[in-house]
């Protein structure tokens, strides 16, 4: 007989399997909002974009040439299938509260309703040392921790950024990630809005995470956040970002650019809880260099969305500098997650360790993507990548496209992978042991992904497992 | 900007402001050609049109990724109005 403890735990996860529409795929209504750019992208719109935001002429100048970079390009044919997108089908630009806010009760009160439901003041209380919370194109609130402030920490949008702190933007700004990188990176560079700016100087140590929340509301909508965090000598930061959107039959585009500048001897640990609705492209454009003894980790989690195609990287570039990606994602019905890592020894003693853990189900697709190169003279360097994937049914695909490039003789250099099914003795085994079919499951990929949850707060690897199952539900029998 | 080639070797030249630099014209990241890209005198750089890298011509260094590595100089000199590369 279930205990009390079980009973309770089963109506807490029946309540939240409700579904995704319920939970996070609501929307608010418009009114109020303070501009939306009319459907389409045009040199028009990129230079209302930054009138709008009375930008200095340098960023205006570097948006006009992204936007030529993005015409001029094709778009990827690799990966997913990105032919569907229609760019001329979506609002590059939606205001949907005048001010950026530091006083919650300023917050307008539809907004505030619905990070309310999403839980963010709360987790602000309880244990992150800064939020911000960014609705449509713009972040609508900001905070943090007084002290971290009085330490010289900068924690702002990215536009606030721009206007307060412009010579420290553009010392870093797009010397991660070029606006020609890439496709999806040049379109990002000429409309992007709102995205955060992390400052931490030498030798701060930011114990508690800082966090950002990234909500579409509107349908047909593009977010373009740009984030850049720069981590002096010896500091060390975590940064969390989450994201939901509401469920519409139309699609929508998230296309970030994400730059992180690790200095020596420094910590950054990047993580994501990425649960679009499965109306969402998600092009994003992820990367960090970690100089001499810089150590910099991404945790990557990727649930929701309709395509997800993103493959955080880290450029190791100085000596001892070290480097880790943690990839989970999860494919159900109509889902592709094309995800992965890549890593670049680019100076000698340096070490990286990619991990990927993908599970499909319901017909939906996994992909690992990943380069690991070590680069002439990145000697006595080390690395494994281990990408494990776990089909949940006959209709379900996982790929995997692991580049390996080795310059140097006395690199150690590890590669294994695994594809494997639930197996009907391991769900025979737990259910001798008084489980039923679907709880058994649930346990067993619970299994599969803990190392990739015990990396997570513990807020957030619950939030995770919990996410799971219900993914999971009603996926057996 | 010039392009010249030595026993199968393409070389940009540039002119940063009279200062003369030669770099190869192959980027460290991809090969992309780089006497093709954007040419900024005033930083002397030029942008690798293939995927935006910006080189800094004085060195050969890459000021911005994808690309992480160098790329060759070469020495220049300007005798009786005929520019040369000191070429290995």
């Amino acid at each position: 007989m279930a205990t009390p403890e079980a009973v309770a735990e089963k109506k807490e996860l029946a309540g939240i399997n409700a579904d995704y529409k319920e939970k996070f795929g609501f929307h608010d209504p418009e009114t109020g909002y303070a501009y939306k750019a009319p459907k389409g992208l045009s040199r028009e719109v990129v230079e209302s974009i930054s009138e709008y935001k009375d930008e200095p002429q340098w960023m205006r100048d570097f948006r006009l040439k992204a936007l030529e970079h993005f015409e001029s390009r094709p778009t990827p044919n690799w990966g997913g299938n990105l032919g569907q997108i229609d760019f001329d089908d979506i609002h590059y630009f939606v205001r949907a509260s005048e001010k950026n806010s530091r006083d919650w009760d300023e917050v307008p009160e539809d907004i505030k309703n619905t990070f309310d439901r999403l839980g963010i003041p709360e987790a602000e209380r309880k244990f992150l040392s800064g939020v911000g919370a960014q609705y449509e194109s713009e972040v609508v609130y900001h905070q943090v921790n007084e002290k971290l402030e009085a330490q010289g920490v900068i924690f702002t949008d990215m536009d606030t950024a721009l206007r307060e702190h412009e010579d420290l933007v553009r010392e870093h700004w797009a010397t991660i990630i070029p606006p020609n990188d890439n496709k999806l990176a040049a379109l990002n560079s000429a409309v992007w809005s709102g995205g955060s700016f992390v400052y931490v100087p030498a030798g701060v140590k930011v114990e508690m995470p800082l966090q950002a929340y990234f909500r579409i509301n509107t349908e047909n909508m593009g977010q373009f956040e740009r984030t850049l965090i720069i981590a002096e000598e010896g500091s060390d930061v975590h940064y969390i970002e989450g994201c939901t959107a509401p469920v519409y039959s139309t699609d929508s585009l998230h296309s970030a650019v994400v730059e992180i500048v690790a200095k020596p001897s420094s910590r950054v640990r990047y993580t994501t809880v990425q649960n679009w609705s499965q109306n969402v492209y998600n092009l994003v454009t992820k990367r960090a260099v970690a100089q001499e003894k810089a150590t910099m980790e991404w945790v990557d989690c990727n649930l929701g969305s309709k395509l997800t195609m993103k493959y955080p990287s880290i450029y190791l570039l100085g000596p001892e500098a070290h480097g880790e990606i943690l990839s989970i994602a999860f494919a159900g019905e109509g889902q592709h997650q094309d995800a992965g890592g890549k890593i670049i020894h680019a100076a000698p003693r340096t070490s990286s360790s990619i991990f990927s853990k993908s599970i499909s189900k319901d017909g939906g697709r996994s992909t690992y993507r990943g380069l690991l190169e070590v680069a002439d003279g990145a000697t006595e360097s080390r690395s494994k990548v281990v990408c494990d994937a776990l089909l949940l049914d006959e209709d379900s695909r996982s790929d995997t496209y692991p580049t390996i490039r080795i310059g140097e003789n006395d690199a150690d250099v590890g590669h294994e992978a695994t594809v494997s099914k639930i197996g009907d003795e391991q769900v025979f085994y737990l259910q001798s042991h008084g489980l039923d079919e679907e709880e058994a499951s649930k346990m067993i990929v619970n299994g599969f992904i803990e190392p990739v949850t015990k990396e997570l707060p513990m807020e957030y690897a619950v939030e995770l497992n919990r996410l799971i199952e219900l993914q999971m539900e009603g996926s057996i029998g | 900007m010039r392009l010249v080639e030595h026993d199968g070797e393409k070389i940009g030249v540039f002119n940063c402001d009279g200062r003369l630099y030669a770099i190869e014209d192959r980027c460290s990241h991809d090969d992309g050609p780089l006497a093709e890209g954007e040419f900024d005198a005033a930083t002397c750089t030029v942008e690798c049109p293939r995927h935006g890298s910006l080189f800094d011509l004085t060195s050969g260094r890459p000021k911005t990724l994808p690309a992480y590595a160098p790329v060759r100089t070469f020495a220049t000199a300007v005798v009786d109005d005929t520019i040369t590369l000191e070429v290995d």
